[in-house]
């Protein structure tokens, strides 16, 4: 079975520096998986490097795949377009438009074979706070609500897998495990999730497989169980919360 | 000095500024680029519609989308050309090329049309409107009419259409969008095209008042500028309010003062709100 | 070869290359077209290392030097025409004067980011141009004619000249002086501190440089290069007028800076050369030329963006690569 989302050999170098070396990682369908790691692992440069994304200017190598197809020199708009939606690390929405614009930038396409799609009902049934704010602007909402902004407007672009940096920064200890609790249930529903995730044992309690992230490279992975007792997954841990 | 006249001419010139000035402030707002060939691509404006109506016999209102379209597409190519370094955000380098197509485009227009006056013929410069002692030309309600229609237009796509909200994301957050969906560089196309055939539609009818000549343009930019600063980069409602202000102190100020030194004393003012209140222009 | 030893060898290279250089324009012919090609290149070019200074240490586009250039120019007619004063009383008052109008515009710009630093400074070059059109004092419209000879009293006899034959050598060593000015400029601890703030500016802060000093400075000391260009140009033409202000040599300028490379020390006058080649011997018309100026420019950031230095070395690269 063809995973959903695959990379094999991803490296990505900034000037001098390599920030991920030699990564192969695959999502399967229906599948959770999660990539933890210490700060500057290279957590955030893999799933940018993924979704052809990035603020710097990364030189990237590698392959990667999307239900089977090559992304080589496909921009990272057209990876959006082609189900391949990212909520990127920090900021994710528009602050000067509002939360109804901000849903409404993302339109799904009309073929949506093999995609997950979402309408503004279910999304705004899932974070009922939203259709409470409508008219408010983005930057006018809590760090909570703007995580379920960036959230529900990714659903909206009836994503084939969902890529996420990083959502817990910022939010209170309860929003968090919330929050990946109703991930998990998209996932149940089909979807696909790459999560990036610094808060270790929140991500072990959703995901079904694990990839751990040292100096850009995979120096371990396996199933959540499996992963739970490892040595270095308590160290990645511990390193996270001696920030 | 009537009071009352000059107070019709001030709107007069503040319509005319406002036109010429919204879409060099949307694309600024938008893509946070320059563009130095503004004035130039105005006086292309004025130019292809006199050539239009000279040469090919058209009337002035056909002429009109003959100047709008041909100056959309040299903007439209303008943009392609310089397509990677605005994706790369590399500002200074976009102002100095726009500055060497104004150039380009002042030459080219000297060559084709020549070095002399010409007047841009309007059906309606002649006819006139008087209130009493007041009179404004017919030319001119066109002009307060076009911006009108024009501001509405504009405000409402920028504030209640997709287009509009997706231009806006672009220009708070380029690099964001593409995670969206949005092709930035579609965006900034868009964007520029809409600068060049607004500036091209503003002299359709507002050079009608004055000679054209092909040397005119580098000053369109220093109004165009004090419009901007003053009423905030991207702003509809604060180009509007800005021009009518430029409008009236210019006819104030020509009538009281000078007309001659109108220009440096508008930009006096300008360097002073700079200086005491950069607000959005402050270094960071 | 020893250090000292080398360093006189190079030195003797460079005042033998300024012997065939001060002889060149007479071996190409001594008409004179070449005389005027050579010193309008001189003078061009040291107008362009002004403006080049702005762009290549602080990266801004300053398109207000026209005033500094503008402003040699007309202080040096004044003072020649109404006063009678010599040359080197001329150029003293045109770097006072360039010192004070930088002063000005550059606090006024001081707190500017980018593109508004250029518009201001284009502005603020249109409203220096309209005022100068309009004050009767300047000349107004017709500008200052007959500028007398420039005279420089020297120990032993005063020097005077008019024509560009004469005028050359007084142009080459402006030329020479700017170039080695710049070069001392860019070892220089300003020079430095411009480059840093420019490309690692939180380096730059944690060296305790503060940006806005380091901009001020770098401009302010950029404006006498330029006006001691227009300084000449009013002997060479022995006139001066609004037309100084116009566009073309803001353009000039520019074009001439980023043609040959950002930062190449002779940059500026290869550009110059180039140009003003193209356009005394080459010409398309006064409009032709103006498309073939404009187009140079533009095409030049748009393909080339290193210049054409950038070009050569790219070039030699591939060629020992290709090896």
């Amino acid at each position: 079975m063809t995973a959903v989302l695959a990379c094999r050999g991803l490296t990505a170098r900034y000037g001098g520096s390599t920030a991920l070396s030699d990564v192969t990682l695959e999502v399967p369908a229906g599948a959770m998986v999660g990539v933890v790691g210490a700060n500057g692992a290279g957590k955030s440069t893999l799933v940018n490097a993924l979704a052809g994304w990035s603020r710097g200017r990364p030189d990237i190598s590698g392959e990667v795949r999307l239900g089977g197809a090559t992304l080589d020199g496909v921009s990272a708009h057209e990876r959006a377009r082609r189900g391949l939606v990212l909520v990127p690390e920090g900021k994710g929405i528009f602050h000067e438009l509002t939360v109804e614009e901000n849903l409404a930038l993302v339109r799904a396409p009309e073929d949506s074979a093999g995609r997950h799609v979402f309408d503004r009902d279910e999304v705004l049934g899932l974070f009922p706070r939203l259709g409470e704010r409508l008219r408010h602007r983005g930057g006018a909402l809590s760090g909570g609500e703007r995580q379920m902004l960036a959230l529900g407007r990714a659903l909206l672009a009836a994503p084939r897998v969902l890529m996420l940096d990083e959502p817990s920064i910022g939010l209170a200890p309860r929003l968090v495990l919330d929050l990946l609790v109703s991930v998990r249930g998209l996932v149940d529903r089909g979807l696909p999730v790459l999560l990036v995730e610094q808060n270790v044992r929140a991500a072990l309690e959703v995901v079904d497989r694990v990839f751990l992230l040292e100096r850009g490279r995979v120096v371990g992975q396996g199933t959540a169980a499996a992963m739970r007792d490892d040595p270095r997954i308590v160290e990645a841990y511990l390193g996270a919360l001696v920030r | 000095m009537n009071v009352g006249q000059q107070l019709i001419n001030g709107l007069v010139l503040a319509s005319g500024y406002a036109c010429v000035a919204i879409g060099w402030t949307v694309l600024l707002g938008a893509a946070r680029l320059v563009n130095f060939a503004h004035g130039q691509l105005y006086m292309l404006g004025a130019f292809v519609a006199w050539a239009a109506m000279d040469r090919a016999g058209l009337s002035y209102w056909a002429s009109i989308p003959v100047a709008v379209v041909a100056v959309g597409l040299l903007g439209a190519a303008m943009q392609r050309l310089m397509g990677r370094l605005m994706l790369e955000h590399n500002l200074t380098s976009l102002m100095i090329v726009t500055l060497g197509f104004g150039y380009v485009v002042q030459g080219g227009a000297a060559r084709i049309f020549g070095g002399e006056p010409h007047q841009l013929q309007s059906p309606l410069a002649r006819g006139s409107i008087r209130m009493g002692e007041l009179w404004l030309s017919g030319q001119d309600l066109l002009v307060f009419a076009v911006t009108a229609i024009l501001f509405t237009l504009v405000w409402f796509a920028l504030e209640r259409t997709r287009v509009g909200a997706t231009v806006r994301a672009v220009a708070e957050d380029p690099k964001l969008a593409q995670l969206f969906g949005i092709d930035a560089s579609l965006v900034y196309l868009g964007v520029f095209v809409f600068e060049s055939a607004t500036v091209a539609f503003a002299a359709t009818v507002v050079a009608p008042h004055s000679p054209i000549l092909t040397s005119m343009g580098f000053d369109e930019v220093i109004l165009t500028f004090v419009v901007v600063v003053l009423g905030g980069v991207g702003s509809v409602l604060g180009t509007l309010v800005a021009s009518l202000g430029l409008g009236l102190f210019t006819a104030f100020f020509g009538a009281l003062v000078s007309p001659a030194y109108t220009t440096a004393a508008a930009f006096a003012v300008v360097l002073a709100v700079l200086v005491l209140r950069p607000g959005g222009f402050a270094a960071k | 070869m020893s250090g000292p030893a080398r360093a006189a060898g190079r030195l003797a290279a460079l005042a033998v290359l300024l012997v065939l250089v001060y002889e060149m324009p007479r071996w190409l012919g001594g008409s004179v077209l070449v005389y005027s090609t050579c010193v309008t290149v001189a003078i061009f070019s040291v107008m362009a290392y002004g403006t080049d200074m702005v762009l290549s240490y602080l990266g801004e586009v300053s398109l207000g030097h026209t005033i500094f250039w503008a402003g040699g120019g007309y202080v040096a007619a004044l003072l020649a025409t109404r006063l009678g004063a010599n040359g080197w009383a001329t150029a003293a008052a045109a770097v006072a004067v360039a010192l004070a109008l930088a002063v000005v515009l550059g606090l006024a710009t001081l707190r500017t980011r980018e593109f508004v630093f250029s518009l201001v400074t284009y502005a603020a070059a249109v409203v220096a141009m309209e005022v100068t059109f309009n004050w009767a004092a300047l000349g107004g419209s017709d500008g200052i004619i007959g500028i007398p000879k420039l005279t420089l009293p020297l120990p032993g006899g005063a020097w005077s000249g008019s024509s560009s034959a004469e005028l050359w050598p007084v142009a080459l060593a402006l030329l020479v002086l700017t170039v080695a000015f710049i070069h001392r400029f860019r070892r220089s601890r300003l020079g430095l501190a411009a480059l840093m703030v420019q490309m690692h500016p939180d380096l730059a802060a944690t060296l305790g440089l503060d940006p806005r000093q380091v901009r001020l400075r770098v401009f302010v000391i950029s404006a006498p290069v330029s006006a001691l260009a227009g300084w000449l140009y009013a002997y060479q033409r022995a006139y001066v007028g609004p037309d100084m202000y116009e566009s073309y040599f803001l353009v000039l300028m520019l074009t001439a800076a980023v043609l040959a490379g950002r930062r190449v020390l002779v940059g500026p006058v290869i550009g110059t050369a180039l140009i003003l080649l193209q356009q005394n011997y080459l010409s398309l018309g006064g409009d032709g030329d103006r498309i073939v100026l404009g187009l140079v420019l533009a095409g030049i950031l748009i393909f080339w963006p290193q210049g054409l230095v950038g070009l050569w070395r790219l070039a030699t690269r591939r060629r020992a690569e290709g090896r």
